[in-house]
This record gives C-alpha cells, sequence and structure tokens, in this order.
C-alpha cells in the first residue's frame, strides 16, 4: 500500500505542481489576452481607426469648407460644374462616414453627421448666393424668370445660354413627332389607305400613327406592331393585326375594327368597337362606347393574324375594364353591342375594286 | 430598438431589396417583369390595381412592385414609395406624341421625398420598334443630364418583346442598390 501511497502522494504532488502550473499559465494567457486587448483594440478598431478616421474626415472638410468660401468670394460666378464637384465631395464625405459608422462611437458618427449637414446647408446657401438655383421644369419661359431676380447680369447670360441650348431639342423633338414617324395625319373626309408589306420584316416592325382626323375611311392592311390614334372624329378606322398595343386617345362618333394584343381606349365617345384582342380591353374616361367581335376581311387577313398570334377568337372582346368604374356592378360608360346594331362582315377589299 | 431598425435588419440577413415599376400606361411595365421571371408574354392585360413579383435575382431577392400606369390610377402610385430601395421607369420609346406627359410624370416622382434614396433606372422600352427614340435621345427629353447629382441613376435601352437589355438594366440596379445598403457586409 505504501508503495502505491508514495506515488500517489508524489502524483498529488506533482498534479498540484502542474495545476499550479497550469494556472500561472492561464494567468499569463489571461494578462497576455488582456493586454493585447488593450493595446490591439484601441490600434486596429476605436481609438486607432477613429483617429485615423477623424483626420480624414477633417481634412476633406476642410478642403470643402475651403472651397465653399473661394466660391463665395469669387468675382465670376461659378460654373456649375464646381457646384458640383463640391457636392460630390460631400457626398464622399457621407460615404466615408457610413463606412465607419460601424467602428466610430455614435457620438462621432453624430458629430460628422450634422458636420455634413451643415456643409451641405452652407454649399446651397452659397450657390443660392451667387447663382441661384434653376428651378428643374419644362418651361424655358419659367426656368428664365427664376433667374431673373438674381440681379446678377452674369448669372442670366448663362440661363440664357441654357435655354438656347435646350430650344433645338425641342424643336428636334417637335420635328420628329409632326413627319418623322409614320401615319396620316389632318385629314378631312379622305380615303386612307396603307398596306403593311407583307414579307418585309422592317414594315411589320414599325408603329403607326392616325393623327387629327375628321370624316375618314382608313384601311390598314397587314401587320404592324403598334397603333397610335389620337383626337378622330366621325372616322372608320379598319385595321388588321397589330403585333403589340393600340392607344386610342381621343375619339368622337368613331367606327373602329381592330385585332390587337393590347387596347387602350382614352376619352372616347360614343363610338362602336369590333375587336380581336388577346388581353382585356380598357377604357377610361369614356362614355358611350360599345362593343362587338371583330369582323374584318381581306385577302390575307387570315395569314396577317396567324402571324400576329391573333387568329383565334378568345371572347376577350366582351371583357372590358373601366378605369374609372372600379366596382363590381357593370360601368355605365359601356355596353356590348346588340346583335342586330352590328355591322355585317366588312371586307376592304370589294371597296378597293369599286 | 424601434421597429424599423428590426425590419431593416431582417431585410439585411434575407438580402431583400424593393423595386418599383412605373411609367405611363402602355409603356411595359408588366411585360418587363413578366419577362425577366421567364413567365408568357403574350396575353397581358393592362395593369389594374398592381402585381407583385417576388424572384430570386443573383445572390438577392428581389420584391418587384409593378404599379399599373393609366392616368385615372396614377395617383396610387404614392401609396407604394415606402422603403424604396430602387425604382424603375418605364418609357416607350415609340410612343414620341405622350413624351412630355412622360416627363412631367417622373418630374413629379422625383420630387418625392420618400424615393429620395431610391437608385433610379430608366428603361427605354420598344426599341425593337421601328422608329423609335434611342436611350440617347429619350434622356435628351427627359432631361437627365439635370438631375439632382446625388441622385444615383443610368438609363438602358430595352425591348421586352425580344428581352434585350433588362439583364443589362437589372444587373446594373441590382449592383447599386448593394453597393448602398449592404456596403457593411
Amino acid at each position: 500500500m505504501e508503495d502505491n501511497e508514495q506515488p500517489s502522494h508524489d502524483s498529488a504532488a506533482t498534479a498540484a505542481a502542474a495545476l499550479e502550473q497550469k494556472h500561472a499559465a492561464m494567468l499569463e494567457r489571461l494578462a497576455n489576452r488582456h493586454q493585447s486587448r488593450a493595446t490591439a483594440k484601441p490600434d486596429s478598431n476605436s481609438s486607432g481607426s477613429t483617429q485615423s478616421f477623424l483626420s480624414q474626415f477633417s481634412q476633406s472638410k476642410l478642403s470643402i469648407d475651403d472651397q465653399i468660401s473661394r466660391i463665395r468670394t469669387q468675382p465670376n460666378p461659378p460654373q456649375k460644374a464646381e457646384l458640383e464637384a463640391i457636392s460630390l465631395g460631400i457626398s464622399a464625405l457621407e460615404k466615408l462616414v457610413a463606412e465607419h459608422s460601424y467602428l466610430l462611437p455614435p457620438y462621432e458618427v453624430r458629430n460628422s453627421l450634422t458636420a455634413i449637414t451643415h456643409l451641405r446647408q452652407t454649399l446651397d446657401d452659397a450657390s443660392a448666393a451667387v447663382a441661384p438655383k434653376k428651378k428643374f421644369s419644362f418651361k424655358n419661359k419659367s426656368s428664365k424668370k427664376s433667374a431673373a431676380p438674381a440681379s446678377d447680369q452674369k448669372s442670366e447670360v448663362v440661363s440664357e445660354v441654357e435655354s438656347n441650348k435646350t430650344n433645338p431639342r425641342l424643336g428636334k423633338l417637335g420635328l420628329m413627332d409632326s413627319s418623322a414617324a409614320p401615319g396620316f395625319r389632318n385629314k378631312d373626309k379622305e380615303e386612307l389607305e396603307m398596306e403593311f408589306n407583307r414579307g418585309e420584316v422592317d414594315a411589320r416592325n414599325g408603329e403607326f400613327t392616325l393623327s387629327n382626323l375628321r370624316d375618314c375611311e382608313v384601311r390598314l392592311k397587314g401587320c404592324l406592331r403598334a397603333l397610335f390614334v389620337d383626337n378622330v372624329v366621325k372616322c372608320k378606322v379598319y385595321v388588321g393585326a397589330v403585333m403589340g398595343s393600340v392607344l386610342i386617345e381621343g375619339a368622337e362618333g368613331c367606327v373602329f375594327v381592330l385585332a390587337s394584343h393590347q387596347i387602350r381606349i382614352h376619352n372616347a365617345k360614343k363610338c362602336s368597337f369590333y375587336l380581336r384582342v388577346r388581353s382585356r380591353p380598357i377604357i377610361e374616361d369614356s362614355n358611350g362606347v360599345r362593343f362587338a367581335p371583330y369582323c374584318l376581311s381581306y385577302r390575307g387577313i387570315e395569314e396577317d393574324l396567324a402571324e400576329a398570334n391573333l387568329d383565334e377568337e378568345t371572347g376577350n372582346w366582351a371583357n372590358v375594364d373601366d378605369f374609372r368604374w372600379l366596382r363590381a356592378l357593370q360601368s355605365p360608360n359601356w355596353s356590348l353591342l346588340p346583335e342586330h346594331d352590328r355591322v355585317g362582315m366588312l371586307n376592304t377589299d370589294k371597296k378597293n375594286e369599286k | 430598438m424601434g421597429l424599423l431598425s428590426i425590419i431593416r435588419k431582417i431585410k439585411r440577413k434575407e438580402k431583400e431589396m424593393r423595386i418599383l415599376m412605373v411609367g405611363l400606361d402602355n409603356s411595359g411595365k408588366t411585360t418587363i417583369v413578366m419577362k425577366i421571371n421567364g413567365e408568357d408574354t403574350s396575353v397581358i392585360s393592362p395593369t389594374l390595381g398592381f402585381n407583385i413579383k417576388t424572384m430570386a435575382y443573383q445572390k438577392y431577392t428581389l420584391n418587384i412592385w409593378d404599379v399599373g400606369g393609366q392616368r385615372t390610377i396614377r395617383s396610387y402610385w404614392r401609396n407604394y414609395f415606402e422603403q424604396t430601395d430602387g425604382l424603375v421607369w418605364v418609357v416607350d420609346s415609340s410612343d414620341l406624341r405622350r413624351l412630355d406627359d412622360c416627363k412631367y410624370e417622373l418630374d413629379n416622382l422625383l420630387k418625392e421625398e420618400r424615393l429620395s434614396g431610391a437608385s433610379l433606372l430608366i428603361f427605354a422600352n420598344k426599341q425593337d420598334i421601328q422608329g423609335s427614340l434611342s436611350p440617347d435621345e429619350i434622356a435628351k427629353v427627359l432631361y437627365l443630364d439635370a438631375m439632382d447629382k446625388s441622385r444615383h441613376w443610368k438609363i438602358v435601352g430595352c425591348s421586352a418583346f425580344t428581352g434585350e437589355g433588362l439583364l443589362e438594366g437589372f444587373d446594373w440596379m441590382v449592383q447599386d442598390i448593394a453597393s448602398r445598403i449592404y456596403m457593411l457586409d
């Protein structure tokens, strides 16, 4: 037993020693950790990066302040680009704060954010004082007016130069609008016909416009991509296949025969629509409009309809949505055309032969 | 911790983005969403109300709110502004006559404070139609250069009909939003 005891005592002693050693090691480790925490953390995280952030921040803030004050004292009004550069600088500053917001103490974040708002404010004030900000508006006139009270001749010159620059653009747009786009416009009591060439992909890929027509009969044959109709009165409009959408804005006393993927009808009064449409037709701000199924024929219409995926009757001509009548009840603005009031099958070929 | 910050945290964790699609009627908003989601685009009715599509895009989840653009329902757009990360403005490049309308509505939208932080993607749609304006021309007509400089925006020509340009646009927007919201990750 003694033999046994001896080693056990020994082992107890060694165990105690080991424990002590372990304890010491642990203490050391703890101390190390504590120290490393005390030294490393501020170094890599809070104080070090806070310090570097703060210096970076104050540096760029100073330079922006400098720029703004330079603009204030400058004799000639600052260029737009200059102001933009400053504003971009402020944005960058904001981004810097956002990037560091994770590591910064809340006080610093708050501080720098208020500094940024302050900068923005002074920039706005400065730019308003030197060159009043033009309001973003569509009319050149109003922009000139807002610039006029500046009393600064130069800024008025600038705004005039700018408005000169924008005018041609508008003119260009107007030109495109009126003549470049294919369509029938400003006609009275005429028969208008257009055939979109079969087989020629280009012609089928285009849009077509009917605008300001009165007492006309319009026949469009073939396949087209989009149809815009505005301000037509007492017209008859017969259209083959529209592969995209039809947009009708302003029609009175007209008859439309259309096949299309989508149909939108705005501001129509007392019109009849004979439709084949893949989706639900909609009306808006319309009244007295009546609907019936498609009834057009001409030589080759089957191919055109098939090409546009409109060869099947979907029955959607009767599923009209009225955006001015969002209730379950039937809208008073439209109705189905009673069968005895409908025109028969219309053949536009015959008219041609007459 | 406010409810808002909790929601923000959850949002960040799930990498969700809220995208609002707006534009005039007939510009192709629903078609774009359907196309990018790989659905059939041949039967689409004008949107009465709105559609929501949730889809996985890269490593993010997009919640796309596609709101109808008919004139009568444009006044309801503002109900969808809250918490919008990305704004998609869709233009029918072939509809020259209503570009003024388009400009007016976009201008109104950009005045909205709740959308001030949202990235703006402008789709010049229907580029496949002959005679439509190019993205550059649309940018000029809409005076995009005159926009507030703090706004992140990009105009991309596209065709919801063929699908061209859609991914380019969405890629840009998702990246832009990610770099803004998920900067800390």
